[in-house]
Protein backbone atom coordinates (compact mmCIF):
# COMPACT_ATOMS: atom_id res chain seq x y z
CA UNK A 1 0.00 0.00 0.00
CA UNK A 2 2.58 2.88 1.05
CA UNK A 3 4.82 1.65 -1.91
CA UNK A 4 1.61 3.05 -4.44
CA UNK A 5 1.58 5.63 -2.44
CA UNK A 6 5.07 6.48 -3.57
CA UNK A 7 4.36 5.39 -7.15
CA UNK A 8 1.43 8.02 -7.06
CA UNK A 9 3.59 10.80 -6.09
CA UNK A 10 6.27 9.85 -8.48
CA UNK A 11 3.40 9.48 -11.30
CA UNK A 12 2.25 13.14 -9.68
CA UNK A 13 5.33 14.35 -10.27
CA UNK A 14 6.14 12.83 -13.76
CA UNK A 15 2.93 14.54 -15.02
CA UNK A 16 3.82 17.48 -13.82
CA UNK A 17 6.94 18.18 -15.01
CA UNK A 18 6.78 15.52 -18.12
CA UNK A 19 7.82 18.11 -20.64
CA UNK A 20 11.28 18.54 -18.75
CA UNK A 21 11.63 15.16 -17.37
CA UNK A 22 11.45 13.81 -21.29
CA UNK A 23 14.12 16.93 -22.47
CA UNK A 24 16.65 15.97 -19.55
CA UNK A 25 16.55 12.05 -20.51
CA UNK A 26 17.38 12.86 -24.50
CA UNK A 27 19.95 15.53 -24.41
CA UNK A 28 22.98 13.71 -23.25
CA UNK A 29 22.57 11.02 -24.77
CA UNK A 30 21.60 12.21 -28.08
CA UNK A 31 24.55 14.06 -28.08
CA UNK A 32 27.03 11.17 -27.40
CA UNK A 33 24.92 9.36 -30.22
CA UNK A 34 25.47 11.91 -32.19
CA UNK A 35 28.89 12.83 -31.40
CA UNK A 36 30.77 9.92 -30.88
CA UNK A 37 28.24 7.77 -33.22
CA UNK A 38 27.54 9.58 -36.07
CA UNK A 39 29.97 12.19 -36.01
CA UNK A 40 32.97 10.40 -35.30
CA UNK A 41 32.18 6.83 -37.35
CA UNK A 42 34.38 4.08 -36.73
CA UNK A 43 34.12 0.48 -36.41
CA UNK A 44 35.10 -1.71 -32.86
CA UNK A 45 35.58 -5.33 -32.80
CA UNK A 46 34.86 -5.53 -36.46
CA UNK A 47 31.27 -3.83 -36.21
CA UNK A 48 30.08 -0.74 -36.74
CA UNK A 49 30.52 1.29 -33.95
CA UNK A 50 26.77 2.13 -32.97
CA UNK A 51 26.10 -1.32 -32.76
CA UNK A 52 28.78 -0.92 -29.44
CA UNK A 53 27.62 2.40 -28.31
CA UNK A 54 23.93 1.83 -28.29
CA UNK A 55 23.92 -0.88 -25.66
CA UNK A 56 26.16 0.94 -23.75
CA UNK A 57 24.39 4.25 -24.06
CA UNK A 58 20.79 2.69 -23.20
CA UNK A 59 22.66 0.74 -19.90
CA UNK A 60 23.61 3.94 -19.05
CA UNK A 61 20.23 5.83 -19.53
CA UNK A 62 18.92 3.33 -17.41
CA UNK A 63 21.16 4.20 -14.75
CA UNK A 64 21.24 7.81 -14.75
CA UNK A 65 17.14 8.31 -15.48
CA UNK A 66 16.71 6.17 -12.39
CA UNK A 67 19.47 8.29 -9.76
CA UNK A 68 18.73 11.40 -10.71
CA UNK A 69 14.89 10.56 -10.59
CA UNK A 70 15.31 9.69 -6.36
CA UNK A 71 18.55 11.46 -5.12
CA UNK A 72 17.61 14.99 -6.45
CA UNK A 73 14.40 14.54 -4.96
CA UNK A 74 14.77 13.20 -1.84
CA UNK A 75 17.91 14.90 -0.94
CA UNK A 76 15.25 18.13 -1.47
CA UNK A 77 12.60 16.36 0.40
CA UNK A 78 14.97 15.26 3.46
CA UNK A 79 16.65 18.60 3.43
CA UNK A 80 15.24 21.60 2.53
CA UNK A 81 11.83 20.59 1.95
CA UNK A 82 11.53 18.39 5.10
CA UNK A 83 8.47 16.63 3.70
CA UNK A 84 10.13 13.51 4.34
CA UNK A 85 8.71 14.43 8.47
CA UNK A 86 5.59 13.97 6.78
CA UNK A 87 6.09 10.23 5.96
CA UNK A 88 8.60 9.52 9.08
CA UNK A 89 5.30 10.12 11.61
CA UNK A 90 2.76 8.71 8.77
CA UNK A 91 2.13 4.90 9.73
CA UNK A 92 3.09 4.14 6.11
CA UNK A 93 6.05 1.12 7.40
CA UNK A 94 9.25 3.00 6.34
CA UNK A 95 10.54 0.01 4.24
CA UNK A 96 7.59 0.50 2.01
CA UNK A 97 8.83 4.00 1.68
CA UNK A 98 11.87 2.88 0.07
CA UNK A 99 10.94 0.06 -1.94
CA UNK A 100 8.54 2.57 -3.47
CA UNK A 101 11.52 5.06 -3.91
CA UNK A 102 13.35 2.35 -5.33
CA UNK A 103 10.77 0.94 -8.07
CA UNK A 104 9.53 4.82 -8.65
CA UNK A 105 13.31 5.67 -9.52
CA UNK A 106 13.67 1.98 -11.81
CA UNK A 107 10.89 3.06 -14.14
CA UNK A 108 11.66 6.57 -14.59
CA UNK A 109 14.71 4.98 -15.85
CA UNK A 110 13.25 2.80 -17.79
CA UNK A 111 11.01 5.30 -19.04
CA UNK A 112 14.65 7.05 -20.35
CA UNK A 113 15.31 3.89 -22.14
CA UNK A 114 12.18 3.60 -23.87
CA UNK A 115 12.95 7.54 -25.33
CA UNK A 116 16.11 6.64 -26.56
CA UNK A 117 15.19 3.22 -28.38
CA UNK A 118 12.58 5.85 -30.00
CA UNK A 119 14.92 7.96 -30.87
CA UNK A 120 17.34 5.75 -32.02
CA UNK A 121 14.82 3.64 -33.87
CA UNK A 122 15.26 5.02 -37.48
CA UNK A 123 19.00 4.20 -37.00
CA UNK A 124 19.59 0.99 -39.02
CA UNK A 125 20.90 -1.61 -36.67
CA UNK A 126 20.65 -5.88 -36.39
CA UNK A 127 20.33 -4.75 -32.62
CA UNK A 128 17.74 -7.07 -30.74
CA UNK A 129 16.10 -5.46 -27.51
CA UNK A 130 13.55 -8.01 -25.93
CA UNK A 131 11.92 -8.64 -22.34
CA UNK A 132 15.32 -10.30 -21.05
CA UNK A 133 17.14 -7.08 -21.77
CA UNK A 134 14.61 -4.88 -20.40
CA UNK A 135 14.60 -6.72 -17.21
CA UNK A 136 18.31 -6.22 -16.68
CA UNK A 137 17.65 -2.65 -17.10
CA UNK A 138 15.25 -2.88 -14.76
CA UNK A 139 17.38 -4.59 -12.42
CA UNK A 140 20.13 -1.90 -12.85
CA UNK A 141 17.41 0.68 -12.36
CA UNK A 142 16.80 -0.83 -9.23
CA UNK A 143 20.67 -1.21 -8.01
CA UNK A 144 20.87 3.35 -9.02
CA UNK A 145 18.02 4.48 -7.57
CA UNK A 146 19.00 2.27 -4.20
CA UNK A 147 22.33 4.16 -4.28
CA UNK A 148 20.45 7.10 -4.43
CA UNK A 149 18.06 6.20 -1.94
CA UNK A 150 21.51 5.89 0.62
CA UNK A 151 23.29 8.91 -0.77
CA UNK A 152 20.20 11.11 -0.28
CA UNK A 153 20.66 9.93 3.35
CA UNK A 154 24.00 10.86 3.64
CA UNK A 155 23.61 14.11 1.75
CA UNK A 156 24.37 17.31 4.66
CA UNK A 157 23.27 19.68 1.96
CA UNK A 158 21.22 19.79 -1.20
CA UNK A 159 23.65 21.25 -3.08
CA UNK A 160 25.39 17.61 -2.39
CA UNK A 161 23.16 15.46 -5.15
CA UNK A 162 24.49 17.30 -7.75
CA UNK A 163 28.29 16.57 -6.27
CA UNK A 164 27.25 12.78 -5.57
CA UNK A 165 26.58 12.63 -9.35
CA UNK A 166 29.58 14.33 -10.33
CA UNK A 167 32.24 11.73 -8.47
CA UNK A 168 29.96 9.07 -8.89
CA UNK A 169 27.64 8.76 -12.12
CA UNK A 170 29.46 10.86 -14.25
CA UNK A 171 32.57 8.49 -13.97
CA UNK A 172 30.39 5.47 -14.44
CA UNK A 173 29.19 6.44 -17.49
CA UNK A 174 32.71 7.29 -19.12
CA UNK A 175 34.12 3.96 -17.63
CA UNK A 176 31.77 0.91 -17.62
CA UNK A 177 31.58 -0.34 -20.99
CA UNK A 178 29.79 2.60 -22.34
CA UNK A 179 31.95 4.38 -24.60
CA UNK A 180 34.50 1.66 -24.70
CA UNK A 181 35.07 -2.45 -23.64
CA UNK A 182 36.74 -2.77 -20.37
CA UNK A 183 38.99 -5.30 -21.68
CA UNK A 184 41.14 -2.39 -22.81
CA UNK A 185 42.14 -0.75 -19.60
CA UNK A 186 44.78 -1.66 -17.53
CA UNK A 187 45.08 -4.44 -15.53
CA UNK A 188 43.66 -3.88 -11.76
CA UNK A 189 41.66 -0.72 -13.06
CA UNK A 190 39.59 -3.42 -15.44
CA UNK A 191 38.94 -6.05 -12.78
CA UNK A 192 37.36 -2.88 -10.51
CA UNK A 193 35.47 -1.24 -13.03
CA UNK A 194 34.26 -4.48 -14.61
CA UNK A 195 32.62 -5.32 -10.92
CA UNK A 196 31.19 -2.19 -11.15
CA UNK A 197 27.30 -2.38 -11.92
CA UNK A 198 27.09 -0.32 -15.13
CA UNK A 199 29.72 -2.57 -16.67
CA UNK A 200 27.79 -5.71 -15.76
CA UNK A 201 24.58 -4.20 -17.35
CA UNK A 202 25.92 -2.79 -20.74
CA UNK A 203 27.89 -5.83 -20.93
CA UNK A 204 24.81 -7.80 -20.62
CA UNK A 205 22.45 -5.47 -22.71
CA UNK A 206 25.21 -5.78 -25.53
CA UNK A 207 24.58 -9.51 -25.38
CA UNK A 208 21.64 -9.66 -25.34
CA UNK A 209 21.54 -7.45 -28.43
CA UNK A 210 23.80 -9.34 -30.27
CA UNK A 211 21.55 -12.25 -30.15
CA UNK A 212 23.65 -13.63 -26.64
CA UNK A 213 22.22 -14.37 -23.25
CA UNK A 214 22.94 -12.74 -20.10
CA UNK A 215 25.65 -14.02 -17.81
CA UNK A 216 24.50 -15.57 -14.34
CA UNK A 217 27.70 -13.92 -12.96
CA UNK A 218 26.51 -10.33 -14.12
CA UNK A 219 23.01 -10.70 -12.79
CA UNK A 220 24.33 -11.90 -9.61
CA UNK A 221 26.43 -8.89 -8.97
CA UNK A 222 23.66 -6.51 -9.70
CA UNK A 223 21.52 -8.51 -7.30
CA UNK A 224 24.48 -8.01 -5.13
CA UNK A 225 24.58 -3.94 -4.90
CA UNK A 226 20.99 -4.15 -4.75
CA UNK A 227 20.93 -6.06 -1.73
CA UNK A 228 24.15 -4.09 0.12
CA UNK A 229 22.25 -1.13 -0.63
CA UNK A 230 19.21 -1.92 0.02
CA UNK A 231 20.04 -2.83 3.57
CA UNK A 232 22.01 0.49 4.21
CA UNK A 233 19.13 2.22 3.30
CA UNK A 234 16.76 0.84 5.77
CA UNK A 235 19.29 1.05 8.21
CA UNK A 236 19.39 4.32 7.79
CA UNK A 237 16.20 5.18 7.92
CA UNK A 238 14.83 3.01 10.73
CA UNK A 239 18.16 3.77 13.01
CA UNK A 240 19.49 7.14 11.66
CA UNK A 241 19.20 9.79 14.70
CA UNK A 242 19.03 12.54 13.51
CA UNK A 243 16.92 12.41 9.87
CA UNK B 1 -2.18 9.93 26.87
CA UNK B 2 1.14 10.54 26.02
CA UNK B 3 4.06 9.88 28.32
CA UNK B 4 7.33 11.09 28.25
CA UNK B 5 10.09 9.15 30.51
CA UNK B 6 13.45 10.35 30.93
CA UNK B 7 13.67 12.16 27.55
CA UNK B 8 17.37 13.13 26.33
CA UNK B 9 18.68 14.20 23.15
CA UNK B 10 22.11 15.20 22.47
CA UNK B 11 23.94 16.73 19.80
CA UNK B 12 27.62 16.04 20.47
CA UNK B 13 28.44 18.04 23.51
CA UNK B 14 25.28 20.04 23.15
CA UNK B 15 22.39 18.95 25.01
CA UNK B 16 19.39 19.66 23.73
CA UNK B 17 16.55 18.16 25.54
CA UNK B 18 17.92 16.88 29.36
CA UNK B 19 15.73 14.16 31.02
CA UNK B 20 12.28 15.64 30.44
CA UNK B 21 9.04 14.25 31.98
CA UNK B 22 5.64 15.15 31.20
CA UNK B 23 2.45 12.72 31.02
CA UNK B 24 -0.12 14.75 28.90
CA UNK B 25 -3.73 13.18 29.92
CA UNK B 26 -5.95 12.49 27.04
CA UNK B 27 -7.96 15.29 25.27
CA UNK B 28 -5.76 17.60 27.03
CA UNK B 29 -4.47 20.73 25.66
CA UNK B 30 -0.80 21.78 26.95
CA UNK B 31 1.89 24.08 25.85
CA UNK B 32 5.64 24.04 26.03
CA UNK B 33 6.43 27.61 26.38
CA UNK B 34 10.05 28.64 25.96
CA UNK B 35 12.56 30.80 24.42
CA UNK B 36 14.17 30.11 21.39
CA UNK B 37 16.80 27.26 21.77
CA UNK B 38 14.91 26.12 24.87
CA UNK B 39 14.38 22.19 23.23
CA UNK B 40 11.21 23.02 22.23
CA UNK B 41 11.08 21.85 18.40
CA UNK B 42 13.44 19.09 19.36
CA UNK B 43 11.13 17.54 21.79
CA UNK B 44 8.19 17.49 18.88
CA UNK B 45 10.86 16.21 16.31
CA UNK B 46 11.31 12.55 19.19
CA UNK B 47 7.49 12.83 19.14
CA UNK B 48 7.57 12.39 15.43
CA UNK B 49 10.26 10.17 15.21
CA UNK B 50 12.19 12.07 13.23
CA UNK B 51 14.90 12.37 15.64
CA UNK B 52 15.57 9.43 17.76
CA UNK B 53 16.08 10.12 21.45
CA UNK B 54 19.46 9.94 22.80
CA UNK B 55 17.61 7.98 26.10
CA UNK B 56 14.23 7.85 27.41
CA UNK B 57 10.89 7.23 25.93
CA UNK B 58 7.74 8.46 24.48
CA UNK B 59 4.81 5.98 25.50
CA UNK B 60 1.30 6.43 23.65
CA UNK B 61 -1.45 5.03 25.57
CA UNK B 62 1.13 2.90 27.71
CA UNK B 63 3.04 1.57 24.23
CA UNK B 64 6.90 2.74 22.96
CA UNK B 65 6.66 5.36 19.91
CA UNK B 66 9.20 4.67 17.76
CA UNK B 67 9.52 4.43 14.17
CA UNK B 68 8.45 1.14 13.31
CA UNK B 69 5.57 1.24 15.52
CA UNK B 70 2.71 2.07 13.15
CA UNK B 71 -0.48 1.74 15.14
CA UNK B 72 0.68 4.30 17.75
CA UNK B 73 1.51 6.83 14.43
CA UNK B 74 -1.39 6.37 13.24
CA UNK B 75 -2.79 8.34 16.05
CA UNK B 76 -0.93 10.99 15.87
CA UNK B 77 -0.65 14.09 13.56
CA UNK B 78 2.02 16.91 13.89
CA UNK B 79 2.16 20.03 12.20
CA UNK B 80 5.91 21.19 12.15
CA UNK B 81 7.73 24.65 12.66
CA UNK B 82 8.82 24.19 8.64
CA UNK B 83 6.27 24.07 5.76
CA UNK B 84 7.23 20.55 5.66
CA UNK B 85 5.45 19.77 2.51
CA UNK B 86 6.31 19.26 -1.42
CA UNK B 87 6.62 22.69 -2.49
CA UNK B 88 5.57 21.30 -6.13
CA UNK B 89 2.56 19.92 -5.74
CA UNK B 90 -0.98 21.54 -5.11
CA UNK B 91 -2.70 21.71 -1.95
CA UNK B 92 -5.17 19.03 -3.28
CA UNK B 93 -2.14 16.56 -4.00
CA UNK B 94 -0.68 17.53 -0.19
CA UNK B 95 -3.84 16.40 1.05
CA UNK B 96 -4.03 13.28 -1.31
CA UNK B 97 -0.65 12.58 -0.43
CA UNK B 98 -1.60 12.67 3.16
CA UNK B 99 -4.61 10.88 2.91
CA UNK B 100 -2.67 7.85 1.01
CA UNK B 101 -0.08 7.67 3.86
CA UNK B 102 -3.12 7.09 6.06
CA UNK B 103 -4.39 4.11 4.17
CA UNK B 104 -7.82 6.29 3.29
CA UNK B 105 -9.91 5.57 0.22
CA UNK B 106 -9.65 8.27 -2.31
CA UNK B 107 -13.78 9.19 -1.98
CA UNK B 108 -13.18 9.85 1.35
CA UNK B 109 -10.27 12.18 1.10
CA UNK B 110 -12.25 14.23 -1.24
CA UNK B 111 -14.97 14.90 0.67
CA UNK B 112 -12.51 15.33 4.10
CA UNK B 113 -10.58 17.91 1.77
CA UNK B 114 -13.35 19.70 1.10
CA UNK B 115 -14.91 19.92 4.34
CA UNK B 116 -11.38 20.62 6.06
CA UNK B 117 -10.87 23.76 3.00
CA UNK B 118 -14.26 24.68 4.06
CA UNK B 119 -13.30 24.99 7.60
CA UNK B 120 -10.23 26.90 7.02
CA UNK B 121 -11.68 29.08 4.32
CA UNK B 122 -9.18 28.07 1.79
CA UNK B 123 -11.92 26.14 -0.84
CA UNK B 124 -10.89 28.20 -3.52
CA UNK B 125 -7.37 27.52 -3.62
CA UNK B 126 -7.33 23.67 -3.95
CA UNK B 127 -5.21 23.71 -7.44
CA UNK B 128 -2.84 25.99 -6.58
CA UNK B 129 0.71 25.30 -5.83
CA UNK B 130 1.74 25.36 -2.64
CA UNK B 131 4.80 27.19 -3.60
CA UNK B 132 2.61 30.28 -4.35
CA UNK B 133 1.16 30.36 -1.25
CA UNK B 134 1.17 33.25 1.37
CA UNK B 135 2.79 32.13 4.91
CA UNK B 136 -0.77 31.73 6.17
CA UNK B 137 -2.20 29.56 4.37
CA UNK B 138 0.78 27.34 3.90
CA UNK B 139 0.00 27.18 7.92
CA UNK B 140 -3.61 26.46 7.48
CA UNK B 141 -2.98 23.85 4.64
CA UNK B 142 -0.61 22.17 6.97
CA UNK B 143 -3.84 22.24 10.05
CA UNK B 144 -5.86 20.67 7.08
CA UNK B 145 -3.20 18.32 6.65
CA UNK B 146 -2.57 17.00 10.02
CA UNK B 147 -6.01 17.33 10.58
CA UNK B 148 -7.36 15.04 7.51
CA UNK B 149 -6.24 12.38 9.32
CA UNK B 150 -8.19 12.43 12.12
CA UNK B 151 -5.59 11.71 14.86
CA UNK B 152 -6.46 11.62 18.51
CA UNK B 153 -2.88 13.28 19.06
CA UNK B 154 -1.92 16.98 17.52
CA UNK B 155 1.87 17.96 18.04
CA UNK B 156 1.44 21.94 16.92
CA UNK B 157 5.16 22.95 16.81
CA UNK B 158 4.73 27.37 16.33
CA UNK B 159 1.57 27.10 14.35
CA UNK B 160 1.43 30.88 14.25
CA UNK B 161 4.87 31.92 13.56
CA UNK B 162 5.71 34.51 11.44
CA UNK B 163 1.87 35.22 10.97
CA UNK B 164 0.97 39.10 11.13
CA UNK B 165 -1.61 39.75 14.37
CA UNK B 166 -4.98 38.92 12.26
CA UNK B 167 -3.44 35.78 10.80
CA UNK B 168 -3.04 35.02 14.31
CA UNK B 169 -6.16 35.65 15.60
CA UNK B 170 -7.53 33.52 13.01
CA UNK B 171 -5.57 30.65 13.81
CA UNK B 172 -6.44 30.97 17.58
CA UNK B 173 -10.26 30.52 16.56
CA UNK B 174 -9.52 27.25 14.78
CA UNK B 175 -7.35 25.94 17.35
CA UNK B 176 -10.09 26.48 19.78
CA UNK B 177 -12.74 24.74 17.52
CA UNK B 178 -9.75 21.62 17.56
CA UNK B 179 -10.34 22.04 21.31
CA UNK B 180 -14.23 20.81 20.59
CA UNK B 181 -13.17 17.91 18.63
CA UNK B 182 -11.70 16.09 21.85
CA UNK B 183 -8.30 15.86 20.89
CA UNK B 184 -4.86 15.83 23.12
CA UNK B 185 -3.19 19.24 21.82
CA UNK B 186 0.72 19.48 22.51
CA UNK B 187 1.30 23.54 21.47
CA UNK B 188 4.86 24.69 21.39
CA UNK B 189 4.90 28.28 21.01
CA UNK B 190 6.84 31.44 22.48
CA UNK B 191 3.78 33.54 22.06
CA UNK B 192 2.86 33.96 25.98
CA UNK B 193 -0.68 35.04 25.17
CA UNK B 194 -1.18 32.18 22.98
CA UNK B 195 -0.41 29.75 25.35
CA UNK B 196 -2.66 31.31 28.23
CA UNK B 197 -5.35 31.40 25.98
CA UNK B 198 -6.03 28.10 24.79
CA UNK B 199 -3.97 25.83 27.10
CA UNK B 200 -5.28 23.60 29.93
CA UNK B 201 -1.75 23.70 30.99
CA UNK B 202 1.92 24.73 30.30
CA UNK B 203 5.34 23.83 30.70
CA UNK B 204 7.91 25.98 30.70
CA UNK B 205 11.03 24.75 29.20
CA UNK B 206 14.58 26.37 29.44
CA UNK B 207 18.06 24.80 28.64
CA UNK B 208 16.13 21.46 27.44
CA UNK B 209 14.53 21.07 31.36
CA UNK B 210 10.91 21.88 32.58
CA UNK B 211 11.07 24.75 35.10
CA UNK B 212 7.42 24.05 35.49
CA UNK B 213 4.18 22.75 34.58
CA UNK B 214 0.54 23.98 35.85
CA UNK B 215 -2.55 25.22 34.30
CA UNK B 216 -2.07 29.13 33.47
CA UNK B 217 -4.87 30.21 36.34
CA UNK B 218 -2.76 28.00 38.92
CA UNK B 219 0.22 29.84 38.12
CA UNK B 220 -0.46 33.30 37.68
CA UNK B 221 -2.45 32.70 41.53
CA UNK B 222 1.12 31.65 42.63
CA UNK B 223 2.66 34.60 41.17
CA UNK B 224 -0.32 37.09 42.24
CA UNK B 225 -2.96 38.05 40.23
CA UNK B 226 -2.40 41.61 40.00
CA UNK B 227 0.70 43.65 39.03
CA UNK B 228 1.99 47.35 39.52
CA UNK B 229 4.30 48.40 37.38
CA UNK B 230 6.74 51.46 37.11
CA UNK B 231 9.42 52.83 35.74
CA UNK B 232 12.30 53.09 38.37
CA UNK B 233 15.83 54.49 36.28
CA UNK B 234 14.10 54.03 32.75
CA UNK B 235 13.90 50.46 33.42
CA UNK B 236 9.76 48.71 33.78
CA UNK B 237 9.90 47.12 37.40
CA UNK B 238 6.74 44.86 38.23
CA UNK B 239 5.32 43.81 41.72
CA UNK B 240 2.80 40.79 42.18
CA UNK B 241 0.35 40.84 44.72
CA UNK B 242 -2.56 38.27 46.26
CA UNK B 243 -5.14 41.07 46.58
CA UNK B 244 -5.72 44.44 44.54
CA UNK B 245 -6.03 46.04 47.96
CA UNK B 246 -2.14 44.95 48.45
CA UNK B 247 -1.69 46.06 44.92
CA UNK B 248 -3.72 49.63 45.48
CA UNK B 249 -1.60 50.20 48.85
CA UNK B 250 1.66 49.50 46.90
CA UNK B 251 0.58 51.81 43.82
CA UNK B 252 -0.41 54.81 46.77
CA UNK B 253 3.34 55.18 47.49
CA UNK B 254 4.90 54.92 44.15
CA UNK B 255 4.98 58.01 41.02
CA UNK B 256 1.73 58.92 38.83
CA UNK B 257 2.98 56.91 36.09
CA UNK B 258 2.59 53.70 37.98
CA UNK B 259 -0.56 51.41 37.37
CA UNK B 260 -2.38 48.31 38.12
CA UNK B 261 -3.38 45.60 36.33
CA UNK B 262 -3.88 41.81 36.01
CA UNK B 263 -1.27 39.85 35.98
CA UNK B 264 -0.69 37.20 32.86
CA UNK B 265 1.26 33.95 32.09
CA UNK B 266 4.19 36.10 30.28
CA UNK B 267 4.47 37.95 33.82
CA UNK B 268 5.10 34.59 34.90
CA UNK B 269 7.24 33.77 32.23
CA UNK B 270 9.73 36.59 32.71
CA UNK B 271 9.88 35.93 36.27
CA UNK B 272 10.66 32.14 36.09
CA UNK B 273 12.86 31.81 32.86
CA UNK B 274 13.54 35.68 31.76
CA UNK B 275 14.98 36.57 35.08
CA UNK B 276 17.46 33.31 34.77
CA UNK B 277 18.06 34.07 31.11
CA UNK B 278 19.19 38.19 31.99
CA UNK B 279 21.60 36.72 34.84
CA UNK B 280 22.66 34.13 32.05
Amino acid sequence: MGIITVLWEKWAEFKRDFYKITVAAMISPLMYLLVFGLGIQTTSHGEPYLNFLIPGIVAMVSMTGSFSAVSQNMSVQRLYEKALDQVMVSPTPLWQFIVGQIVGGALRGMYAVLVILLLVSPIRTSLVFNWVSFLILFLNGTVFSTIAVTLSFLAKSYTDAPRFNTYIIMPMSFLCNTFFSTDQMPHGIKEFVSALPLSQTSDMVRSIAAGGDPTVTGVLILFAYLIVFSAISFMFIYKKKNL
Amino acid sequence: MIEIHNLTKTFGDFTAVDHLNLTIETNEFMGLLGPNGAGKTTTISMMSTVLLPTEGEILIDGKPLNRKASAEKRKLSVVTQEYSMRQDMTMNEVMEYQGRLYYMRKKEIRAKTAELFEFAGLSKFGHRVVRHLSGGMKRKLMICRALMVEPEILLLDEPTAGMDALARRQMWDLLRSLKERNLTILLTTHFIDEAQALCNRVAFIDGGKFDVVDAPLALIEQLGPFAVDNLDDGKLVSRYFPTREAAIEELKGLPDDAVLRATTLEDVFVERVGHRLTRG
